[in-house]
């Protein structure tokens, strides 16, 4: 600690003190928050229809077409919305309306086509979200207290990083410090967790604060009603180029395949559709979805003209101003959704280490820090005798 | 497909904070020399070069056809009789002014 | 320590309870819970087709049913106005004949101005209704609806049927001509 024990004394409460007074708080969003990042994971994990099984070794996938076909086969009154397979590991998630005007997402194998399952109506994923987004508190004008209240968090998050960065000299060190003292105490062995597990997920409590700082910013931005981005008013279909049908005439329009390879010509080389949006009435176009090849994190899109398969829309990496690709980028990367699952486990694998830093900061303090804090408000001289504690902490 | 409903399918959206909004907007005033200047856009602040805009009598007979220019604008000469102004920025995405409301 | 040993035992407690209250912001998520489920189900419209639904009604050869999507006074949309978002379901046998529908206050001059576009299934589909800087005492809510075939149908109802939320914010506003 050197010979300025007063300066690094008031770090180290700045540091004990930006989560300690919330830590249960701080610990709910990141343990909701890690559990976020694989929730589709947990989902193919405990219900069997959210998966991709082959039929046989040699089974070929039959495509958005095929499955759409399929499922019009087994429900022909279904209105499909949209069609979308991430991963290969998840089954084809499709979004149809029936004619009681409910809606509901089928799981149908892409290999087979049969409708493996629904999806219940509210997804462990979007109630995992809300949870660890806005508390589940409801939105209203375009506002929620709890979405402020999480992404409020990323400052005391960012304190905690460079306070304990400042606490913890020369932290470098500890990189391959992998000593976790038990035979000491739990105080001790917590402590020395605490600091191994700082270290080792510094560039993931970076991310994930700058990123939640982004997400208050947003959450302002949207209270304000400011927007940035340059994507534009939709295109619609011409009047005149949608076709007069007869009754019992089918409606001529090209299929998903032929949307997708449109697509995927007007994008740039690497472009991954993934979601094909149907017509949400006769002037919309069919929307392609999918990642860029050149930076993951973001989608690009294309809109189908329905009627003669020309891409009238699209937006491309190049259309975004920078200020745009940054920020685009920030909720993907705060969620770890970028990089298939290898992505999503090395994210919720820090989501849980930073959890257990929270726990274990708390544990700290109760047993430790909360006593010497009490002290030093009380004498001014017992300040001495709470330095040499600190000087021993320091000093491992 | 929406906009924001596509965005919540993928993830990419949390929730649907509002309807990412692009409605129509179109203000007319009346100008020097008896004309009529038109200017369009979006209610997200984008604007409407090329976009439609006509002229239509009460009779529906259409008076004039124009487009916007670059900087989302058209000047033309107030018509005799009853009128209205149709912005058109494609189907469901009109705005009309009666020629009573030009300013 | 002695600051601990010499308080009493409301400020014992106090010190050391004090940083779990926090713990009492997981109510917040228990309260919301019930309200929270709601709101999701509704996007599946499971919960009926939205907050206020009016008797079915014929609209040329077909039927549909309309609502109110919340019972929300119209939002402000910058420049645009106000908007506030309407659900119309139309029968199953009548779905595939239908291509576009739309909504608007007052009666539309022709199908190029027939209002705001609606969006999704025809089963349960959504349009953001703009509505006027004023209104008149006869104006009624239209449905205008375009058939495949190329043929028009409309039909309307009266404000103080089709939504008495907003025939109220224009009366409160002192809109109406």
């Amino acid at each position: 600690m050197g010979g300025k024990p007063s300066r690094a004394k008031f770090w180290f409460l700045l540091h004990s003190w930006l989560a300690m007074p919330i830590w249960a708080f701080v610990f709910f969003v990141c343990l909701t928050g890690t559990l976020a990042t694989v929730s589709q994971e947990i989902n193919w994990l405990v219900d069997p229809a959210f998966r991709a099984n082959k039929p046989s070794a040699t089974a070929q996938s039959i495509g958005f077409d095929g499955a759409l076909a399929a499922l019009h086969r087994a429900e022909p009154a279904a209105d499909v919305q949209w069609m979308m397979q991430t991963e290969d590991y998840f089954a084809i998630q499709a979004r149809a309306t029936y004619p009681d005007a409910s809606s509901a997402t089928l799981y149908v194998n892409p290999y087979s086509g049969a409708i493996q399952g629904r999806a219940p109506e509210v997804t462990l994923r979007s109630f995992l979200r809300a949870l660890h987004g806005w508390l589940l508190v409801p939105f209203k004008g375009g506002t929620s207290i709890g979405w402020y209240l999480v992404s409020a968090l990323s400052i005391p998050l960012l304190g905690s990083l460079i306070t304990g960065l400042i606490v913890y000299k020369k932290f470098w060190r500890g990189f391959f410090k992998f000593r976790i003292r038990f035979s000491q105490g739990a105080r001790v062995a917590w402590g020395d967790f605490h600091r191994l597990a700082g270290v080792w997920s510094l560039w993931f409590v970076g991310v994930i604060a700058i990123t939640a700082f982004w997400l208050l910013i947003q959450a302002v931005m949207w209270t304000a009603r400011v927007s940035i981005s340059t994507a534009g008013p939709p295109v619609m279909v011409a009047r005149e180029e949608v076709p007069i049908v007869q009754p019992g005439q089918a409606i001529p329009r090209v299929s998903m395949a032929q949307s997708m390879e449109a697509a995927r010509q007007a994008l740039p080389e690497g472009f991954h559709p993934t979601f094909v949006g149907t017509q949400a009435n006769a002037y919309s176009h069919v929307r392609v979805w999918g990642r860029s090849g050149s930076w993951p994190l973001l989608y690009e899109s294309a809109s189908v003209n329905p009627y003669t398969g020309a891409v009238e829309d699209s937006r491309k990496l190049s259309d975004r101003s920078k200020l745009e690709l940054v920020t685009e980028s920030m909720r993907p990367l705060h969620a770890g959704d970028f990089g298939g699952l290898a992505v999503k486990l090395i994210w919720a694998f820090f989501g849980a280490l930073l959890s257990l830093m929270v726990f274990s900061g708390m544990l700290i303090w109760t047993k430790r820090t909360a006593q010497a804090s009490a002290a030093l408000l009380k004498k001014r001289e017992r300040l001495a005798s709470a330095a040499v504690v600190l000087q021993q902490e320091g000093g491992q | 497909m929406k906009q924001h409903n596509i965005l919540l399918a993928l993830g990419l959206l949390s929730c649907a904070p509002f309807a990412l909004a692009h409605n129509p907007v179109c203000r007319c005033t009346n100008a020097a020399g008896g004309t009529i200047r038109c200017v369009g856009g979006f209610s997200d602040g984008s604007g409407a070069p090329g976009v439609k805009l006509d002229v239509i009598g009460y009779d529906e007979k259409v008076l004039l056809k124009g487009k916007l220019g670059a900087d989302s604008s058209l000047s033309f000469k107030k018509p005799k009789g009853e009128f209205y102004i149709l912005f058109d920025a494609g189907p469901g995405h009109v705005v009309e002014i009666d020629h009573a409301a030009v300013e | 320590m002695n600051a601990w040993i010499d308080a009493s035992p409301w400020r014992r407690a106090w010190l050391r309870w004090r940083f779990h209250l926090c713990l009492l912001i997981l109510l917040v998520p228990v309260c919301f819970f019930s309200a929270s489920m709601h709101e999701q189900r509704l996007d599946s419209g499971q919960q009926g087709i939205g907050m206020r639904e009016l008797p079915v009604k014929a609209i040329g050869p077909w039927s549909v049913r309309l609502a109110e999507k919340t019972l929300m006074a119209p939002t402000a949309d910058g420049a645009a106005g106000h908007v506030k978002p309407f659900v119309a379901a139309f029968c199953q046998d009548c779905v595939p004949q239908i291509r576009a529908a739309y909504l608007r206050i007052g009666k539309p001059r022709n199908l190029r101005a027939a209002g705001a576009l609606f969006y999704g299934s025809l089963y349960r589909t959504e349009a953001y209704l703009v509505v006027p800087p004023t209104l008149k005492q006869a104006d009624q809510i239209w449905l205008t609806v375009e058939g495949w075939d190329g043929s028009v149908h409309q039909t309307s109802w009266p404000l103080a049927e089709a939504s008495p939320v907003l025939l109220d914010w224009f009366k409160q506003q002192g809109k109406i001509e």
